[in-house]
């Protein structure tokens, strides 16, 4: 199958010469408070139920509807990122340590002892919780998520589309407003939880993150719309058929779906692989 | 272009360690070694000599294998199209003029002596003695009424209210003439059109096939009709008709011209009015009967100009002077017909079914007033061509009819109702004695044709016939309702013949479906041959060359030989020749399965590898599956551009993956710019009918328009300007911009695209008068630049390609040069003792950066043959094909030989095709291309060259393919080989490797024409076939024909030169 991201090009001018030697962050955990964990799954299936009540408003007039709605989007993800993620540098090191070996072949855990231990902690996080350094400790990450995300992604995504083949002359704010959508989705928790980490961002350009929630979503994201863009050519003459509507209804699925299914034991922690294994190993190019 | 970043040491890197002392040995001028004796030296001449032979020898080979791919190709199209396209009995029966057309004969009152019906007419009484048809080639019907909006934003053309006598006489004398339009039959070419218009049968798709052999006719027809009966006929114009009906025609007052030559508008209309005016004056009357003029410069301004150009405009006018002269020359008893035999699409060109080719006009004249209008609603000629029309074929009754002829035997048309309805409109008893004499013929050609095929007659027709027969009585014998049961027994009678139209036409859509599915399995085993030959085994692919050759000849002799002698036994149904051609393909393909599996141990299971293979194989595929759709069919190019800019976002990643940082930067670098190139070159769009309205043509200067916009004519001299510095770039990339690189790509190259540049201005001048120089001197310049322009790029091309060096410079210096500056050349090489150093700069792209010469000779040749449009189309496909190298490079996946090299190689192949100009639709072929460098058809160079402005984006990167595992090549000799395997051609390692290559490309092209034409197959019935699915199956078909030769001939025969060059200076 083919690999489709987002944000690729955009690679081209961000891209650091620095080989990719230190260890990369590993995959980003849910938050272990009780309300994190439900409302983390409860998330993808409010944003599908929410878009399914606006889909006739999206297909009568796409711009004023996309346009609305996004303010909407946005608080909606900024709140899911502030519950259910741990903010970018914040993110307590020793639970990574200890559940997280950092050579990126983490056995899913969900269970187990190590649930338990997260117990613990859990009562110890709920004090915290309560207080307003708190909450402003996750409030500068989410402007900066939310910010980053308007100012670079939606551009870099514009730009994709564009290269994908969206009309370039006409439905200009068609375009825009679906990579903003479609930024918002998959760049908020990406930012949020990692922020400018050039590292991170490396294997995200390179889509080599282990799968979690966070990269799992915007990965979805991406291919989601990719696969949106199929039914476009047909001639069924519906409505719905116009640009970018399938595109966008590609993304939120591609969303919902890859938030979960990351999240999965059986997908959780591992990378997608371009090349298999013999070959990446043995014709290793010396050039 | 920016330059790319230096990638570093190049050649050194990519040696396989360790072989930097080894080198030297090679290095003839190097090799000091004058005391290893002469006997050392012969040996390695002897050992280089054979290694030489031996390459060429599996060279041939491998040309061989690929020849069997296309034959097996060539059959499986040849019996799959033989069932598909359609085929109709041709009757040889003839109507005469004795003999009426009902079974009941001798019940008819009035036979009278022969020579009084030739007289008063034959079957019916004539209305006239002498006819003048004059057929304005293209002559579309919304030309000849006022402009109509047919949307808001619709607004006059320059094609529009230009030849306005054709509505101001039928509806300011209605009984004097008519105005109808008139619907031809696809294909909408001229000469199954005049077969139409004389035979009034159907053509079938079979007879398209004959368009340019041009076959006389010999089905019964009007002309011969005439021409039996003593009339004296003359033809004047299109020379299609002399091909047709030779002898037929008065042969001292006939002129024909030839009809070829679109960019001449004005010789063959000038011929038809210089002799057509001194036949219609009274002195003359007595010399003929009917004239047919043939005008062609309403087609040829389509063809060249497209219709909403002033040039087009001017000749509708000329048409119209024409036309009203013809009107005042003429008397009372002469009947004139003015016609088009198709019409022509938004931007001029014809040959298919779209509702703008054959949407064509028919005006009937006379001065004695006789024509009538049966209601007040078809008192004016219909706005929209849709309104109210009559097919084409109905001319040939009505002419019959009207001039007293009988109806040709093969009619299945109807009389015209306001030629036989009176001036008054209400002569229904004449109607119905029209429309009864059309219908028993047809009713007499269906029972002969039934009999033919040795069927019955339709029993809903036969109802048909009798009802019309019953009222018919009625109205016979009854006074008081006599017009009413006219009426009503006209009717049906028309009904009845309307109804054995569409019998007929689904009668002939009959199609040979065994051998449909014989052609569809040949291709299908094909395909799965060459998947195990090209990505399934694991070993040396020339090795396995003489036993598949031989097993497979075997086997398609034996074939062959089975196959004739079935035929002539007559155990099966299939002629001799369809049986030799399946059995002697189904034999070669059993004969070499086994010689390509004949060692399990070679095999690995073809399966897609990686996330490359798969990517390959989901194009391949999904591109497959989606001709199923007519949707995905009709927006192929935007579909294309989606799988191009996949692939370039998935090279980017990957790139981001690679641990060299040079390999990522360089990578990630042309990733972006494949990406952005192949978008650039979305803009340049041919829309098709279907596209409408999403869609906006820009490949010339406007929609209605077959030529270019003044700015597009700055293309050509940024492509001179570019073109050459960006292939620079490249060879600069690896340091090979050394020898004849520099000469042919810095001069020769650009001089090349120079003189092509100044070619299209002057075509521009040409087209827009902008110069004041006689047309002929134009056409002498241009024909000279275009000529001299194919001579450099094959002839001198080809030569530099065979002689030149690789494209590297060699120095040899004393060490005492700095030998640590930082840029460091290549170090080759380094002796003991006094060291000399040797230099190779360019060492590290060898292979790849002498078979590109090949690349850029064609790219020029093809360059020529586009419109400016597509010459920056071209352009941005050979730099997008340059750029798919470096990522391959970049990537690891030339030394891995992986499939998605060839396989995006097709898709850029394809996307391309759309991007010059050209869509899956017959009539965006370009035929006035043929004309660039000739001012004559000749045969074989115009197909050829219609060929290379057609298919040049398909065929520049088949010639690239070889390059998918050359660029960049390390070079290998064979003393540089693994000791493992001593006695191995190194050589040949490169030719199993572009076989590889080259197979996996045929992959690619085969699946698709497989897809299309299964899909074409199965949605026979489809409303869309014709328009959508077979054109498409018919481009897939040739374009895997073209490129299987130029794979052949071209890329895999031009890897010997550049095997040969590199071996002639490092050795074998």
């Amino acid at each position: 199958m083919p690999q489709d991201t987002s944000s690729i090009p955009g690679a081209s001018s961000s891209t650091p010469q620095a080989p990719v030697e230190k260890p990369s962050a590993p995959p980003v955990n849910i938050l272990p408070s009780p309300i994190a964990r439900i409302y983390s799954i409860a998330h993808p299936a409010l944003l599908l139920g929410l878009g399914a009540t606006r889909f006739e408003a999206l297909v009568a007039d796409p711009t004023k509807e996309l346009l609305s709605t996004l303010p909407w989007l946005t608080l909606v993800q900024i709140f899911y990122v502030i519950v259910c993620l741990p903010p970018a540098g914040s993110t307590p090191s020793p639970e990574t340590s200890t559940s997280a070996p950092a050579d990126g072949k983490s056995s899913p855990r969900s269970s187990g002892p190590v649930g338990a231990a997260r117990h613990g902690k859990h009562g110890k996080r709920k004090q915290h919780a309560n207080s307003w350094a708190c909450i402003w400790s996750r409030s500068l990450p989410a402007f900066l998520s939310l910010s980053l995300t308007f100012a670079l992604a939606t551009p870099v995504l514009t730009i994709l589309l564009v290269l994908f083949g969206a009309p370039l002359t006409t439905h200009n704010s068609e375009t825009v407003l679906c990579a903003a959508h479609m930024a918002v989705l998959s760049a908020t928790a990406l930012i949020y939880a990692h922020g400018v980490d050039r590292a991170v961002w490396n294997e995200v350009w390179g889509i080599a993150r282990p799968a979690d929630a966070v990269w799992g979503s915007a990965l979805g994201t991406g291919l989601g719309a990719w696969f949106g863009a199929i039914p476009i050519p047909l001639d069924w003459d519906r409505p719905w058929q116009a640009f970018p509507i399938t595109i966008l209804v590609g993304a939120y699925i591609g969303y919902a779906l890859g938030s979960l299914i990351s999240r999965t034991p059986f997908v959780y922690g591992k990378r997608v692989k371009f090349t298999s294994e013999d070959l990446s190993d043995t014709e290793k190019k010396t050039n | 272009m920016a330059v790319i970043p230096p990638a570093g040491p190049m050649g050194t890197s990519q040696n396989p360690s360790g072989s930097k002392s080894d080198l030297l040995a090679t290095i003839p001028r190097s090799s000091d070694q004058s005391s290893g004796g002469q006997s050392k030296r012969k040996q390695d001449g002897l050992k280089t000599l054979e290694l030489e032979n031996e390459f060429k020898a599996k060279h041939f080979g491998v040309m061989g294998v690929l020849a069997w791919i296309l034959l097996l190709h060539v059959a499986g199209i040849y019996l799959f199209t033989k069932g598909f396209l359609l085929t109709r009995m041709v009757l040889e029966n003839k109507s005469s003029c004795d003999v009426l057309p009902f079974e009941d004969i001798l019940a008819q009152p009035h036979t009278t002596a022969l020579g009084s019906k030739q007289q008063k007419g034959c079957w019916h009484e004539k209305t006239f003695d002498k006819a003048v048809v004059i057929i304005i080639d293209a002559l579309r019907y919304d030309f000849t009424v006022p402009f109509a909006p047919k949307g808001e934003s619709d607004t006059v053309h320059l094609f529009h209210n230009n030849i306005p006598v054709l509505y101001e006489t039928a509806v300011q004398n209605p009984a004097n003439a008519f105005l109808l339009p008139f619907i031809a039959d696809p294909p909408t070419t001229t000469l199954n059109r005049l077969k139409g218009l004389t035979t009034g049968t159907l053509p079938t798709f079979l007879e398209a096939g004959s368009n340019f052999a041009g076959t006389a006719i010999d089905e019964d027809n009007l002309v011969a009709q005439l021409h039996s009966a003593g009339k004296n006929l003359v033809h004047l114009g299109d020379d299609t008709w002399q091909a047709l009906f030779p002898g037929y025609f008065d042969t001292n007052l006939t002129h024909a011209y030839d009809s070829f030559n679109v960019w001449d508008l004005h010789t063959v209309d000038n011929g038809v009015t210089e002799h057509i005016f001194p036949l219609l004056q009274p002195e003359n009357s007595k010399k003929w009967d009917v004239i047919f003029g043939h005008y062609l410069g309403v087609d040829h301004a389509g063809h060249r100009y497209g219709p909403n150009h002033a040039a087009m405009a001017s000749k509708l006018q000329e048409m119209d002077r024409v036309i009203r002269d013809i009107i005042a020359a003429l008397d009372d008893k002469t009947l004139l017909v003015v016609m088009g035999d198709h019409g022509m699409d938004i931007k001029g060109d014809h040959g298919g079914e779209s509702d703008d080719e054959v949407e064509a006009a028919l005006w009937m004249y006379s001065k004695r007033g006789i024509f009538g209008r049966t209601s007040k609603d078809t008192l004016l000629p219909p706005q929209f061509a849709r309104d109210r029309f009559v097919p084409q074929i109905d001319l040939v009754p009505t002419l019959s009819l009207l001039l007293g002829m009988p109806i040709p035997f093969n009619n299945l048309g109807s009389p015209i109702e306001e030629a036989f309805a009176g001036a008054s409109g209400n002569n229904w008893a004449n109607l119905a004695t029209v429309n009864r004499l059309a219908a028993a013929q047809v009713k007499r050609y269906q029972h002969q044709y039934a009999l033919a095929r040795g069927a019955g007659d339709d029993e809903e027709s036969a109802l048909l016939w009798n009802a019309a027969e019953e009222e018919w009585k009625f109205a016979s014998k009854g006074f008081s309702s006599k017009s009413t049961a006219a009426r009503a027994s006209n009717e049906l009678f028309r009904k009845y013949q309307r109804h054995t139209l569409d019998i007929c036409r689904a009668l002939w859509a009959r199609f040979d479906v065994p051998s449909m599915i014989q052609g569809v399995v040949i291709l299908f085993a094909s395909i799965v041959l060459l998947i195990i030959y090209a990505r399934g085994l694991n070993t040396d692919r020339t090795q396995l060359t003489s036993d598949l050759l031989q097993f497979a000849s075997v086997g398609a002799g034996v074939g062959a030989v089975a196959g004739s002698a079935f035929g002539l036994t007559g155990l099966t149904e299939m002629s001799m020749v369809d049986g030799a051609v399946l059995l002697a393909a189904a034999g070669s393909i059993l004969g070499a399965a086994p010689a390509i599996i004949k060692k399990p141990a070679n095999m690995t299971p073809p399966l897609p590898n990686g996330m490359w293979g798969w990517l390959a194989f989901f194009f391949t595929v999904s591109q497959s599956l989606g001709f199923a759709s007519n949707s995905y069919t009709i927006w192929e190019d935007e579909i294309l551009l989606f799988f191009l800019t996949t692939f370039g976002v998935c090279a980017g990643v990957s790139s981001m993956r690679q641990k060299q940082t040079t390999d990522r930067v360089l990578g990630v670098y042309h990733s972006v710019l494949f990406v952005i190139l192949g978008r650039i070159a979305s803009f340049s769009r041919l829309c098709r009918e279907e596209q409408m309205p999403f869609c906006r043509s820009t490949y010339y200067a406007s929609s209605t328009s077959s030529t270019s916009a003044p700015w597009q004519l700055a293309i050509p001299f940024l492509v001179t300007l570019f073109l050459p510095s960006v292939v620079r770039s490249f060879y600069a990339g690896s340091k090979s911009y050394e020898g004849a690189a520099s000469l042919w790509i810095g001069f020769a190259f650009r001089f090349g695209l120079f003189v092509t540049s100044l070619f299209w201005i002057l075509e521009g001048a040409d087209d827009g008068e902008w110069l004041p120089v006689s047309e002929e001197t134009l056409k002498f310049v241009r024909v000279f630049l275009a000529q001299f322009v194919l001579v450099l790029a094959f002839a001198a091309g080809t030569a530099a390609y065979f002689y030149s060096k690789p494209c590297i410079s060699i120095n040899v210096s004393k060490p005492t040069e700095d030998p640590s500056s930082p840029p460091a050349p290549i170090v080759a090489g380094q002796q003991q003792g006094p060291r000399t150093k040797v230099t190779i700069l360019g060492f590290g792209n060898i292979y790849g950066t002498h078979f590109c010469f090949l690349l850029i000779n064609f790219a020029l040749a093809i360059i020529l043959m586009q419109k400016p449009m597509g010459q920056g189309a071209i352009a941005l496909l050979l730099w997008q094909i340059l750029s798919l190298l470096e990522i391959l490079d970049t990537n690891s996946l030339t030394k891995s030989n992986s499939s998605i090299g060839p396989v995006i190689l097709g898709v850029l192949g394809s996307f391309y095709y759309f991007k010059t100009g050209h869509q899956a639709t017959l009539s965006s072929i370009q035929w006035e291309t043929a004309f660039i460098p000739l001012t004559t058809i000749q045969y074989p160079w115009s197909p050829l060259l219609v060929i290379l402005n057609t298919f040049g984006a398909q065929i520049l990167a088949a010639i690239a393919v070889p390059l998918t595992v050359l660029w960049k090549r390390p070079l290998q000799t064979h003393d540089r080989v693994p000791a493992s395997n001593p006695n191995k051609n190194p050589a040949t390692r490169i030719l199993s490797d572009v076989v590889q290559a080259a197979g996996t490309h045929i992959i690619y092209l085969a699946t698709i024409n497989l897809a299309t034409t299964m899909w074409a197959g199965h949605l026979r019935r489809h409303l869309m076939l014709y328009r959508i699915f077979s054109p498409r199956f018919m481009m897939g078909s040739v374009v895997l024909a073209v490129v299987d030769v130029v794979l052949m001939v071209f890329a895999v025969g031009g890897v010997r030169w550049s095997t040969l060059s590199v071996a002639e200076i490092f050795g074998w």
